[in-house]
């Protein structure tokens, strides 16, 4: 499908103009090749003519349900991760969506860096075997195996949730990461109404304290507004 | 093709009346007729055997050896009938040796047949050569050592011709009655409806705006007073509902409109004046923050409505509460371990029962009053969580949160669980959330059949109380 040095398509069909081009900008930033449509008719000579990787498909259309357009490629058996956005976003709209033979669902509003993770999980063919060696992000390692957590050589003590964190953040380095993101895949917090940021923002603070307190240089940054990243710092 | 239909309801039962009136009618008719036929036959029949005992004692034969009938009680007849008899005496061999001059030569009947009155009277009816039926017996007698049938009748012209007046009689008066009887039915179904009229009259003039009128009700105790309370009810609770809706948009529309609010004035500051990069981050952070703040009071709003709006099937099971209890708190620990609060907690009141409800629903609730009270504790104090049965509620389970916080302002009791409802209270304000969600947990406890309430009587921090169904197989009620 695609070599590593050729850039993955992304189709993106969607009738706000806005979100389009602020979508594009940031997907081609994430490294892929960014095209967009904003009607049902152009999206479908799109993915004929560009034969993309993937697909962003907005459910409310003008003139033609999202949905459509999914069951006819599925039909017509084009080969496309698809990965809806749509305001429609109660668990009925999702499986629907799902059973009509979209990848992956995604609500709006999203967060941005949550959308780049679903993108690149998508487009990811086979998953890293688990490794085998420890996890680094500079004088941070983690061990999966053994559950140990050591910087400049030090065994950090971590409780399990923190473990938890940490190791998710740390398959995340250099990247964002979104509370929307910590809820669902470390809390497994599946309604989107509880007081799960204040937990998180807590235990955020919590894992700070122990990996990067007493240290001078900081891993683990606060993105305003975004998220949470792990990474070392740019020199 | 379709049968007609009345439209109005008064017609409709004025037909259905009429026509039962009717079917009524005719079978008490044809009975009647019947039974009165039946009578008059029996009567001619038992007249005329008298008759001919009377005949048998006036006949005589003279010396010419001629059958004769006594004439002397003929001219003394006892009844009327006697004029219209009609007989005719045969001798063995079926000859003729009498024959009444009211027969006018016609012979009574055709030749006898076998045995004819020796054992009965034959009763029967014939038809004489005129076309006259008669009403027939037959007799056998013995006289002056012979032996004759006399054949004695009554043309039953008469009594067809009685009853013909009679039937006709009957189905003159049978419409009339109908018609009259139609008329007041109609009349009586109108008067009996026209509450109705008046109700829907009323009705129709109810509009979105007007939902406070209510219906007249004419007799509160009969079945159209009965529906007009019903609806007036109905109205009662649309007009609270729509004003809860009015007064729900009013405020969400607030409530969305102030952090509208912030997020324009935080870009149009940061745009107006050339600054730093760092100060742009800065700007666009808070407005991030500011977009997900709103994002999560649209998503309580829309869980609110579409909870208020459905009733779905409940996906019940059995919850152990000191458990769910656990996790919850499992989830807010680091919350709770940040406060260095205590948390107490005694659920030796429940014993091994569980809950019935949708754990879903139960978990929302008791996930936002912890947090809630997690949220107003201050540092370094007690949380007591009581999970046991209610007092007075038998069927109830108890999960009672008690916090060391500021309590609430006697008034704010019941206001908490409106919608966007924030303490006016200066200590309180810090910790202002979304306002929606100790309404999810009202909610949420409803649904699952539930009740939910702040304790009045403590005046030291706040005390939730939530009371949930207990299962109904209660261990106690085996033994």
């Amino acid at each position: 499908m695609f070599s590593p040095q050729a850039k993955a398509k992304v189709l993106i069909i969607e009738d706000d103009r806005k979100l389009a081009e602020a979508l594009k900008s940031g997907i081609e930033a994430a490294g892929y090749d960014v095209f967009s449509a904003s009607s049902a008719e152009e999206g479908f000579f799109l993915i004929h003519s560009l034969q993309p990787d993937l697909l962003l498909l907005d459910l409310t259309l003008p003139h033609r349900n999202g949905l459509d357009i999914l069951r006819q490629i599925r039909s017509e058996g084009v080969d496309v991760r698809v990965l809806i956005l749509t305001s429609h976003n109660t668990e009925e709209d999702r499986v629907e969506g799902l059973n009509s033979g979209a990848d992956d669902y995604l609500g709006k509003p999203f967060s941005f860096p949550e959308l780049v993770a679903r993108i690149r999980a998508l487009l990811r063919r086979v998953l890293p075997a688990v490794s085998a060696g420890p996890l680094k992000v500079g004088d941070l390692t983690l061990d999966t195996r053994t559950r140990t957590v050591f910087r400049s050589g030090v065994r950090l003590e971590l409780t399990a949730r923190e473990f938890d964190l940490l190791l998710y953040l740390i398959e995340n380095r250099g990247r964002t990461v979104s509370r929307e993101m910590l809820a669902t895949d470390v809390w497994r917090e599946t309604s989107r109404f509880t007081p799960i940021d204040n937990v998180i923002d807590v235990q955020i603070a919590r894992l700070r304290k122990k990996i990067d307190d007493p240290y001078p240089v900081k891993l683990l940054q606060t993105i305003r507004g975004l998220g949470f990243s792990l990474q070392e710092p740019q020199t | 093709m379709k049968s007609w239909r009345p439209k109005n309801v008064r017609t409709r039962l004025t037909l259905w009346y009429v026509s039962i009136l009717a079917v009524i009618l005719v079978l008490y008719v044809a009975l009647v007729f019947t039974f009165q036929y039946t009578l008059l036959a029996r009567q001619i029949y038992h007249d005329e055997i008298q008759d001919v005992e009377t005949v048998e004692g006036l006949l005589y034969f003279d010396q010419d050896g001629t059958l004769r009938l006594q004439q002397n009680y003929h001219s003394h007849p006892p009844s009327h009938l006697l004029i219209d008899r009609l007989m005719e005496v045969r001798d063995e061999a079926g000859m003729v040796l009498y024959r009444s001059d009211t027969l006018r030569g016609q012979a009574l009947g055709a030749s006898p047949l076998r045995h004819e009155g020796e054992g009965g009277f034959n009763e029967r009816i014939v038809k004489l050569s005129d076309g006259t039926k008669v009403s027939l017996i037959s007799h056998v007698h013995s006289m002056q050592g012979r032996t004759v049938l006399i054949r004695l009748g009554y043309s039953m012209s008469p009594l067809y011709d009685r009853m013909r007046q009679f039937l006709a009689l009957l189905f003159i008066a049978l419409p009339v009655a109908l018609l009259m009887a139609g008329f007041a039915g109609y009349n009586i179904a109108k008067r009996a409806l026209r509450p109705l009229e008046h109700m829907a009259a009323r009705a129709e003039q109810i509009t979105a705006h007007s939902l406070h009128d209510r219906l007249e009700i004419q007799n509160p105790d009969d079945e159209l007073g009965y529906m007009a309370r019903v609806f007036n009810q109905l109205l009662q609770r649309l007009d609270e509902a729509f004003a809860q809706l009015k007064r729900f948009t009013a405020d969400a529309a607030h409530e969305l409109r102030t952090p509208l609010a912030s997020l324009r004035t935080v870009g149009e500051i940061a745009l107006q004046e050339a600054v730093e990069p760092e100060d742009y981050r800065e700007a666009i952070g808070s407005i991030l923050e500011e977009t997900s703040r709103l994002n999560q009071t649209i998503e309580g709003l829309l869980l609110l409505a579409r909870a208020e709006a459905s009733r779905p099937a409940r996906k019940e099971q059995l919850i152990f509460l000191p458990e769910l209890v656990d996790e919850i708190l499992a989830l807010l620990g680091v919350l709770i371990e940040e406060k260095n609060l205590s948390v107490v907690e005694d659920r030796e009141g429940l014993q091994d029962r569980s809950v019935r409800a949708d754990r879903s629903l139960v978990r929302v609730a008791l996930m936002n009053v912890l947090h809630n009270a997690v949220k107003f504790s201050p540092v370094n104090s007690v949380l007591t969580v009581i999970c046991t049965v209610a007092q007075g509620f038998e069927d109830f389970a108890e999960i009672s949160v008690q916090d060391q916080g500021p309590g609430l302002a006697l008034e704010e009791h019941k206001l908490v669980f409106d919608r966007f409802f924030t303490s006016s209270r200066k200590e309180t304000a810090f910790g202002s959330g979304t306002g929606l969600g100790l309404s999810i947990a009202k909610l949420a406890v409803e649904r699952s059949n539930g009740q939910i309430f702040f304790d009045e009587t403590v005046t030291r921090g706040a005390r939730c109380v939530i009371h949930l169904p207990l299962d109904s197989i209660e261990p106690h009620a085996l033994g």
